[in-house]
């Protein structure tokens, strides 16, 4: 699609303006879109994270007040500087690190925009990681509380055995803590 | 009508695509990147390819190195996006022979792999592009948290970095004023129904965009089912619209349906807006078997007269009103020509 305005170059944005009753839309690319953010006040946007950071900014707002907002606006990422109020700006972050600099005011974005905040697809051949077992462990252990109290005891037993399986994927140092809070109630659940 | 339905669906689903966001550990993210951070993106990612099983059909385009026309050209087949041309010294593109996988390296993200295919394939889509980031990940370390999944610049693609969608073509639905509705339902299943051309309220040439908006908490299996499942939906409501229009008054629309025929085959001017609408109708012609044409044929001729794709074409930059020539008289020969095969 061209832009309506100078028809040589392909159209980026989609402007719609209404003035009193008239409204009227239009395509087009980045440079008569400038043109038209010169013209109209306000109107200041340059791309999607523009829009984005309009959303951060006014859900921080709205949610936490100007004191708490500021509060994070000054946390800094180690690594490469980016501070909190930069992301807010931009909707992007600088690097991985980041995502553990900003952790907690991002867990709540997160959530406002997902729904959710835990990971539940694929996970890297790359790096040594062990959501799904974890998970799976998660759900069985649920799944054998379940059992346990219908009185299943051999489906209970069946699980158990698979959550067991699933430990000893898990690392030396990880299986080890886990044995140790998950020793307990393994023991109840075979008597 | 089976005749002409080479892809899956194809009567209503022109492409199915799935990409997915990666960036590597160690490397600084898009805001943050430098010029020899990009180039060993490039560099890491063009030899993580090269040694995979499938790297030779592969080839490194640096957006530097490209005219604006070619530029164009894949952005119009959907191969590259615009915002991988606004930093034309660092950015460039992997992309494989039958073009069915392509990688833009240092867009918003480090990689974006993306699977294309004509119809309703997003299984296999999300297989190619699984295939592409196991062999790119094969050798390098991806950003990733055990809590928030792949890590990627914009936090909204946090999690799976997956975007899965379907191109639709809804001539019926849009006729009967039903995509607010569409789009409402589809709301509730976390996905997203937009203009294949940017977010206005006009799509041109009937086509639509549906893809899941939640990156986080749902697996990529799960959302590429409800997508799946709604995609199906939807193409069956379209079919059921398409045929009751044609049962309430078959000569009016196969009457307004082949005059857009006639006017594409004897035009001599042809705008790239006047074409997606013909398009639109003869495509609907098309599929329900009113004339004889490929469907895929048509959606290939549909983005070769994009403007871009229009000046590869012709060899050089052409304005406008010899892009309209052009466009009339390529536009007849290959609808004749598509027609008399």
């Amino acid at each position: 699609m061209m832009c309506d305005e100078c028809g040589i170059r392909p159209a980026q944005f989609h402007l719609t303006t209404i003035s009193g009753e008239e409204k009227t839309e239009r395509n087009l690319c980045p440079v008569c879109m400038a043109k038209y953010q010169k013209q109209i006040p306000g109107l200041d946007f340059t791309n999607l994270a523009g829009l984005i950071s309009g959303f951060l900014e006014s859900a921080a707002a709205a949610r936490n007040g100007e004191e708490q907002a500021d509060e994070n606006a000054g946390i800094t990422c180690p690594n490469c500087g980016t501070t909190y109020a930069m992301f807010q700006k931009s909707g992007m972050l600088g690097c991985a690190q980041c995502y553990q600099a900003f952790r907690k005011p991002l867990e709540g974005l997160l959530m406002r925009v997902h729904g959710n905040t835990q990971h539940a697809g694929r996970i890297p051949g790359g790096v040594k990681s062990d959501v799904s077992i974890r998970m799976n462990i998660d759900r069985l252990r649920q799944d054998l509380v379940k059992a346990i109290a219908a009185e299943e005891y051999e489906e209970a037993a069946r699980l158990r055995d698979q959550i067991r399986a699933l430990k000893q994927q898990l690392e030396p140092s990880d299986k080890a803590e886990d044995a140790q809070s998950g020793a307990g109630e393994g023991e109840q659940d075979n008597g | 009508m089976a005749d002409f339905v080479q892809a899956p669906e194809q009567d209503v689903v022109i492409s199915s695509r799935v990409r997915l966001a990666r960036n590597y550990q160690d490397l600084p993210f898009s805001p943050k990147l430098t010029r020899e951070a990009a180039e060993e993106v490039i560099s890491r990612a063009h030899e993580a390819m090269k040694n995979s099983p499938e790297g030779g059909a592969f080839s490194l385009l640096r957006v530097n190195d490209l005219g604006d026309d070619e530029r164009r050209r894949l952005v119009e087949h959907h191969l590259i996006s615009y915002d991988l041309l606004k930093y034309p010294q660092r950015s460039a593109a992997l992309i494989s022979s039958g073009e069915t996988v392509s990688v833009m390296l240092n867009e918003e993200d480090h990689l974006r792999i993306q699977g294309l295919l004509p119809g309703m394939q997003l299984e296999r889509s999300a297989e190619l592009a699984f295939n592409a980031d196991d062999a790119l990940g094969a050798q390098n370390v991806y950003a990733f948290d055990p809590q928030w999944g792949y890590l990627t610049s914009c936090p909204t693609n946090v999690g799976t970095g997956m975007r899965a969608s379907a191109m639709l073509h809804l001539p019926a639905i849009t006729q009967n004023g039903q995509i607010g509705a569409i789009m409402q339902a589809v709301a509730k299943l976390g996905l997203t129904v937009r203009g294949l051309y940017g977010e206005g309220s006009e799509a041109q040439g009937d086509l639509y965009q549906l893809s899941n908006q939640v990156t986080l908490g749902r697996s990529e299996e799960d959302v590429i089912r409800s997508l799946q499942a709604a995609t199906e939906q939807i193409v069956g409501h379209e079919r059921a619209m398409r045929e009751r229009a044609e049962k309430k008054d078959m000569y009016a629309l196969q009457d307004k349906l082949l005059r857009s025929w006639g006017e594409a085959v004897n035009a001599r001017l042809m705008s790239a807006k006047e074409f997606m609408r013909r398009y639109s109708d003869i495509r609907y012609a098309a599929s329900m078997g009113y004339l004889h044409a490929p469907l895929r044929a048509l959606d290939c001729l549909m983005m070769d007269l994009q403007p871009g794709s229009l000046a590869v074409q012709a060899g050089k930059l052409i304005g406008e009103r010899e892009g309209e020539i052009l466009r009339a008289k390529l536009l007849r020969e290959q609808l004749l020509k598509l027609v008399a095969d």
